[in-house]
């Protein structure tokens, strides 16, 4: 190992692009529709408790469309991200538990083969 | 010491909500051959994850020659020079030795130089070459594990379990390319459960127990009574 190898390695870490320090991108983005699940809601009872304090037809429609209309989006967008990223860390860790019983049932198996093998050569 | 090349600073580490590691220091100076011991469970392949970039850490630092470097790239680490020998040896079982070594092309080296280096160190893959790896006995495969790995010319090495499955004769041979590689300037991380096994290369000894360094310092400073200590839980 000389000195050029060691010198080309630093300056290759030193070149390494990095994310940045909090970006656990799945959670920030589960937190993210959680968010706007709950803004959404409160954007859209906010948009009807406008509307309804109204008598002027233009008024209504101005609140019910940039209150209750864009909370209503606000709330299917950020619903959709929550139970997309929920279901993923969900199936991660059933994926993972299948794979984990599965190495046990195939050590298991060997086990028994490896039993069987040595009853019959005795 | 001069600077090390891989240091840990106070690292934390959780899979979900469940931590594994609470506030770990480690560091690897080079050339140096540090031996990670501990029980199962002790957190220990863990730590390899998070040095090798497949697990970011909660909290801490993975600092490595000289730059913070958490959160990088597992990928990226390894292009750079910092390779991983995973537990299980990682080869290629339906590819023939030969294949196994053309993965590591991808460094920049030709498959005639790897082949050429593999054998000089290793003479028995020599003779296994169009032998499909996956029949391989457990030393020859790992054998293939540590050349394919050294083909890229790495830095800094992880070897995680090297004895796993095999005979101590053999363990005791590999331990010994493990010293030679180290001799070479490479700096080694060895993550191992038989600590007698590594103790007699290693420079350095880590003791990690329930996620946490229990012990750390010179190899030949850590006795019996301390190692099982921490394997027993007194």
């Amino acid at each position: 190992m000389n000195e050029d190898r060691i010198q080309t390695f630093t300056e290759e870490i030193g070149e390494l692009k990095l994310r940045g320090a909090r970006a656990d991108r799945e959670r920030w983005l589960l937190i993210l529709g959680g968010l706007g699940l709950v803004a959404g809601v409160g954007l859209a009872i906010f948009g009807g408790f406008q509307a309804s304090g109204t008598t002027e037809l233009g008024d209504q429609v101005a609140f019910l469309a940039t209150g209750t209309l864009i909370g209503l989006a606000l709330v299917i967008a950020g619903a959709a991200l929550f139970v997309r990223y929920s279901i993923a860390r969900f199936m991660r860790f059933w994926l993972v538990r299948l794979v984990h019983e599965h190495r046990s049932e195939t050590d298991r198996v060997i086990g028994a083969l490896k039993d069987i093998e040595t009853k019959l050569t005795k | 010491m001069t600077n090390p090349i891989l240091e840990l600073r106070n690292v934390r580490a959780s899979y979900g909500s469940i931590e594994v590691l609470h506030g770990v220091n480690l560091s690897i100076g080079r050339g140096e051959v540090v031996a990670l011991l501990g029980p199962n469970g002790a957190g220990k392949s863990t730590m390899i994850k998070v040095v090798s970039g497949l697990l970011r850490p909660t909290s801490g630092q993975l600092i490595v020659g000289g730059r913070d470097v958490t959160g990088a790239a597992a990928n990226a680490l390894a292009r750079a020079g910092l390779c991983t020998i995973p537990e299980g040896r990682g080869i290629f079982p339906n590819l023939t030795v030969r294949e196994n070594l053309l993965m590591a092309t991808y460094s920049g080296h030709k498959l005639s130089d790897i082949e050429e280096s593999t054998y000089t160190r290793f003479p028995r893959l020599s003779e296994r070459r169009t032998q499909l790896a996956g029949t391989m006995s457990g030393g020859e495969q790992q054998m293939l594990s540590l050349a394919r790995a050294l083909a890229t010319n790495p830095v800094i090495l992880l070897l995680d379990e090297l004895s796993m499955g095999l005979a101590p004769l053999i363990v005791a041979e590999l331990y010994q390319q493990v010293a030679a590689i180290a001799a070479e300037g490479v700096s080694v991380l060895v993550v191992e459960q038989f600590a007698r096994t590594v103790l007699g290369v290693a420079d350095q000894a880590v003791l990690l127990a329930h996620g946490k360094v229990q012990v750390s310092g010179k190899a030949s400073e850590i006795g019996e009574d301390v190692l099982a200590g921490a394997y027993l839980g007194s």
